[in-house]
């Protein structure tokens, strides 16, 4: 009993003494006697342990010295594996704030600290980005000035196969009227004219159904978050067009149009399988990664099997789902704590200027690209590893002109369809006391679409999921929802 | 024990504690030190500046969530499966083990049996969805050759939680049977031998001898594993889960790694873990007081 009463004691003891107050300290960047600024980044994949990275931040110290006279040290921040976000969290929670930020989540709770710069006066007085920015870049820098990420959308677009789609005669209907009847003629179509039982279904998707959705969502009338319904507005996710969605899901799963494991794929997984022959159609992210399926795709099964992207779905609206813009989901940020935001801020503009293009979009010279007398060209390897860090403004243009494209043929018609249906969406920031009856709600609707879809539930049993939605906090936040959008 | 007694006995078997300071000192590193920051879970956190003290803001946004009693109800379920189906088997796999009298062939069911424990839920969830993937996995190819219908156990809400169990065991039981094979090697030969002279069977000396040896060793296991009766395995659940199997197997554990970690909300996730520990601590001394009046064991 007296080693029990030791025990308790020694914890309370303990507890009490934590209670005390703890001094925090942010970071200081610093101007040496010569007059360099140095400046803190963290960086996804860009610490100092890559040669690339350190390569590319001393060529860009170089560059703003002979451009702009600018004398600037980067000082890269190496973060451990696994997931950023958190990483990050934890980096900047311990105090330690660096100059400049790249967030891919978990930028909100640091913003709330009122630890993020307002960057829409520096942006006003900027030489460069202004010019650059992209209407989507506009409205979410209006919603959340924090993050900024000078990208073209990533809205992820289907891909089948060059010698696939052509086999398949439906294919010229779906590229003129891609109806969702005729989507599922086609898929169906891809599937019967397997050849050694490849492939074995039409499409796959990483573990859940938003990469579905990309293709068929906005066809079922399911074009904003929030949908207008006899005027007021209710989540697209409780609406009769969800429903009308998820027994078209399920169709294409009874018939093994979908991959029957689609729910324990992962991205790699799903990569195989389209690689492989097993998956017919995968979606991928606009640009650079249909470059990168495109270039993989080939390598394995020869240059018939280029890709060829496919239209987003056409209905009551036609689009790939709707652009979130209420914040940047991932972009560079300005510690509030910094001494040099200036700086920081001018080395942004800079990777804007033309000069900095350069840098920024094809790498180093002689190694991702040549300057010759016909142009500029490209690299085997510029195509294989090089990727922007920072801007790709829709207008690039070089002195001496690109002798090949920037991105593959695949690639280019991605980005430019993913461009044609732009469509702003109307969601809003989920505040801190809604967040954990969102992630209840979000989860209830998780079980009962993957179970729709599965055939483990029948679509009969809608009305009972929307009360449950509702319950969870659904009914509050749609509430919310109806005084915040304007 | 008077304070003398301590460094005498200290002095004479100072070997064994310099063996046990390494033990200490991580202890007092990762396990006592952050009780300090605790006190995170009464406070919001401010990076710059004090926090600020909210008392049991956080513990009523973590009780009023309309998830938290169904993550909690998964995990315990998750638990005491793992606990009812689980915790034997490696005390069987020792008592099997400590039969095999042939070195090399016990050496090597040792290896085998240990292998798993070190590979990562990344590696053993890869391994496992493709052993039991309804038309490739080798699970099904069995159940098909007896006319069985094929079943998707990783999407299946009725098989996913036994999923949990099995690669469980299929991972820790031979690691955790370490323990129990060094508590019989310490059984006195003279017990088996008397038996032997008295005729005692293999199954009899297991029954008479190596199991109430092992008693002991098995309650203070037991005892220490229910204070971590709320970690219901994150990294398992992490790679294993997916939409279809949310509602079945969503544990304390990843609730707040999704909103206390990945949103930032540190003061959330220190709450939930609190009252883990609160829970942890409950469940060991009361399991230790009933262990001690009934059997007269306990850890200490």
């Amino acid at each position: 009993m007296k080693k029990m009463l030791l025990l308790v004691l020694a914890f309370v003891m303990i507890f009490a003494a934590a209670c005390s107050n703890d001094s925090d300290d942010a970071s200081d960047a610093t101007v040496d006697k010569d007059g360099v600024v140095t400046l803190k980044v963290v960086f996804k994949d860009e610490g100092p342990s890559n040669p690339v990275a350190v390569k590319y931040f001393a060529n860009l110290e170089k560059a703003l010295k002979e451009d702009k006279d600018l004398n600037v040290k980067f000082e890269l921040v190496e973060m451990p594996q696994g997931n950023y976000a958190e990483k990050l969290n934890l980096l900047l929670m311990s105090g330690d704030i660096p100059d400049l930020i790249y967030f891919q989540g978990g930028d909100q709770q640091i913003a709330n600290q009122d630890l993020l710069e307002d960057l829409t006066p520096y942006i006003e007085k900027s030489e460069y980005i202004k010019d650059i920015m992209l209407p989507h870049n506009e409205e979410r820098i209006k919603n959340y000035p924090y993050l900024l990420w000078i990208k073209p959308l990533d809205s992820k677009t289907p891909v089948i196969r060059k010698d696939w789609f052509e086999n398949a005669a439906s294919s010229d209907a779906l590229m003129v009227d891609p109806t969702v009847e005729n989507y599922h003629t086609f898929f169906k179509e891809v599937v019967q004219n397997a050849d050694g039982g490849k492939p074995s279904y039409a499409v796959t998707v990483a573990g859940d159904i938003a990469e579905l959705d990309t293709i068929f969502k906005m066809a079922f009338g399911l074009n904003q978050t929030w949908l207008e319904q006899d005027g007021s507005y209710i989540n697209s996710k409780v609406s009769e067009q969800e429903k009308a969605k998820l027994t078209f899901y399920n169709q294409l799963y009874e018939e093994g149009l979908l991959d029957p494991q689609y729910l324990t794929k992962q991205w790699d997984t799903k990569e195989e399988a389209f690689y492989d022959g097993d998956a017919a159609v995968i979606t991928g992210t606009n640009g650079k990664v249909i470059d990168i399926y495109n270039g993989k795709m080939t390598q394995v099964n020869g240059a018939d099997a280029e890709l060829v992207v496919l239209p987003p779905a056409k209905g009551e609206y036609q689009g790939f789902i709707a652009t979130d813009i209420t914040k940047e989901s991932r972009g560079l940020a300005i510690s509030s704590q910094s001494k040099s935001k200036d700086v920081a801020f001018e080395v942004l503009d800079y990777l804007a200027s033309p000069e900095g293009q350069v840098l920024d979009r094809l790498g180093f010279e002689g190694e991702h690209f040549n300057i010759t007398d016909s142009g500029t060209e490209l690299t085997e390897k510029y195509y294989n590893e090089w990727y922007s860090r920072f801007w790709e403004p829709e207008a690039f243009e070089l002195e001496k002109p690109l002798v090949t494209p920037l991105l593959s043929e695949p690639a280019q018609n991605s980005r430019d369809l993913a461009n044609e249906f732009y469509n702003p969406d109307n969601s809003f920031i989920i505040p801190e006391e809604f967040v954990s009856k969102w992630d209840a709600m979000e989860n209830i609707y998780k079980d009962f679409s993957a179970d729709v879809i599965t055939g483990k539930r029948p679509v009969s049993e809608f009305d009972d999921y929307v009360k449950e939605w509702n319950e969870a906090g659904g009914a509050e936040i749609t509430e919310y929802a109806n005084e915040t959008i304007k | 024990m008077t304070q003398k007694g301590i460094f005498q006995r200290i002095k004479k078997d100072w070997v064994i504690y310099l063996m046990l300071f390494p033990a200490i000192l991580y202890f007092v590193i990762f396990n006592v030190i952050p009780i300090i920051g605790m006190k995170l879970a009464f406070q919001d956190y401010r990076v710059i500046g004090d926090n600020i003290w909210v008392g049991l803001k956080h513990f009523k946004v973590l009780f009023d969530s309309p998830a938290f009693f169904d993550v909690l109800q998964n995990t315990i379920i998750i638990s005491s499966m793992k606990i009812i189906f689980f915790f034997p088997i490696p005390i069987i796999l020792s008592l099997m083990i400590n039969e095999l009298r042939n070195g090399p062939f016990r050496k090597y069911v040792q290896s085998v049996i240990y292998l798993p424990h070190f590979l990562s839920w990344v590696v053993i969830a890869g391994v496992w969805i493709s052993l039991l993937s309804p038309d490739s996995g080798g699970v099904n190819v069995i159940r098909n050759f007896f006319q069985l219908p094929t079943l998707d156990y990783m999407t299946s809400k009725d098989h996913i939680r036994w999923v949990l169990v099995f690669s469980e065991m299929w991972r820790s039981a031979g690691w955790d049977s370490i323990i129990y094979l060094a508590a019989i090697m310490k059984i006195s030969p003279s017990l088996y031998e008397a038996a032997r002279i008295d005729g005692a069977s293999t199954l009899q000396q297991m029954r008479f001898i190596t199991f109430p040896q092992l008693l002991s060793t098995v309650v203070v296991v037991f005892i220490l594993n229910l204070g971590f009766f709320l970690n219901a395995g994150f990294d398992q659940v992490f790679n294993m889960i997916n939409d279809s199997t949310i509602s079945k197997i969503d544990i304390l554990d990843t609730y707040v790694y999704r909103i206390g970690i990945l949103n930032g909300q540190y003061a959330y996730a220190t709450a939930a873990s609190l009252f883990k520990g609160v829970i942890g601590v409950v469940l060991i001394l009361s399991t230790h007081f009933i262990s001690k009046r009934l059997t007269g064991k306990g850890v200490w």
